[in-house]
């Protein structure tokens, strides 16, 4: 960056300006060098970011893999299959004895009415 | 032998053109990336070691400083916008330089007798604060051969915020709200810091001559 001389700054900041420019001009080799190598190293760290994303693939299946296996074992029900019959066991046992013949008997609803009122 | 290269030359430029061909653009755009931070670092790198060097008064110190600046700046500031890099860049290295006095001040309380802390905040009068553009300086009466030593002595004794808003401002070339940026102030408190930091100055080398 070449700074522009500012009209409000005295002019002797620009002799100052001059001398620091100059100092830079001359240092000497191993600093040199060494400023160097810190550039290469900070380059270096900006080079790893791009080297990284090259897994990202691979860690992305890895998570999804995880998440698979962590959740396959309790699917959620919505609350319409909740509100589902379902058959119970002592209903399966009903059914095989062949009590629903129950459900033929006219005397049987006129009892249950009876006892409705009876108790209602 | 002659016909040879002549055979094998445009073969190697087909070659590169190949090589060049199987990068990702990806690849390229980081290769593209990196250019441009090595081009701004290198463009940085001297200021800021002088920029360390006058403030720690060590070469070897400030080299630490700057490839400690450089290495947290690529981490955390290489996706900015290459406009806002320089005050970037510039706020890391105010802020390792700070860190460096701290380490110091915590090492040895005598060496706050050597750097000691000022108040610089306050307001100053803005008629007080106008400078004189004519006026030929306190530089221009110091032999020149001398000039360069007088100032690095001059900008050595300067407290610590008056010769980052110096350095920043008059040689680095940043305005007034980048140079805020820098060294994590206000825009008066930069103002303030280089009034001072010039009427210091003047009154340093004139002394000096």
């Amino acid at each position: 960056m070449k700074p522009t001389p500012d009209p409000n700054q005295p002019n002797w900041t620009e002799q100052a300006r001059s001398l620091l420019e100059a100092s830079t001009q001359s240092l000497d080799a191993a600093t040199l060098s060494r400023l160097n190598r810190a550039r290469q190293r900070a380059l270096a760290v900006a080079q790893r970011p791009a080297n990284a994303l090259r897994w990202a693939p691979g860690l992305a299946a890895a998570a999804l893999l995880l998440a698979v296996l962590f959740w396959w074992p309790y699917p959620k029900h919505s609350p319409a299959e909740a509100r589902a019959p379902t058959l119970l066991p002592e209903d399966a046992e009903l059914l095989a004895e062949g009590e629903f013949e129950m459900t033929d008997d006219p005397e049987f609803y006129a009892w249950l009415d009876a006892d409705g009122e009876h108790n209602g | 032998m002659a016909h040879d290269q002549r055979i094998l030359a445009p073969t190697m430029a087909a070659q590169r053109v190949t090589d060049l061909d199987w990068m990702s653009r990806d690849e390229v755009q980081a290769a593209t990336a990196k250019n441009h931070l090595d081009r701004f670092l290198r463009s940085v790198e001297r200021r800021a070691l002088r920029i360390a060097e006058l403030s720690v008064g060590h070469r070897d110190e400030a080299l630490d400083l700057v490839q400690e600046a450089m290495l947290a700046f690529v981490r955390n500031y290489a996706g900015k916008p290459e406009a806002e890099w320089p005050p970037l860049f510039y706020r890391v290295l105010d802020s390792r330089v700070t860190d460096w006095h701290r380490r110091s001040q915590v090492r040895g309380r005598w060496l706050a007798v050597l750097w000691p802390t000022r108040d610089d905040e306050e307001d100053t009068d803005p008629i007080a604060m106008a400078v004189d553009a004519a006026e030929t300086g306190p530089l221009a009466r110091l032999a020149s051969e001398n000039a360069g030593e007088a100032l690095d002595a001059a900008l050595r004794q300067l407290p610590l915020r008056q010769r980052q808003a110096f350095l920043l401002r008059i040689w680095e070339g940043l305005d007034v709200a980048d140079t805020a940026t820098a060294m994590r102030c206000g825009e008066g408190s930069v103002k303030t810091h280089l009034w001072r930091a010039l009427n210091a100055l003047r009154t340093a080398l004139e002394a000096h001559r």
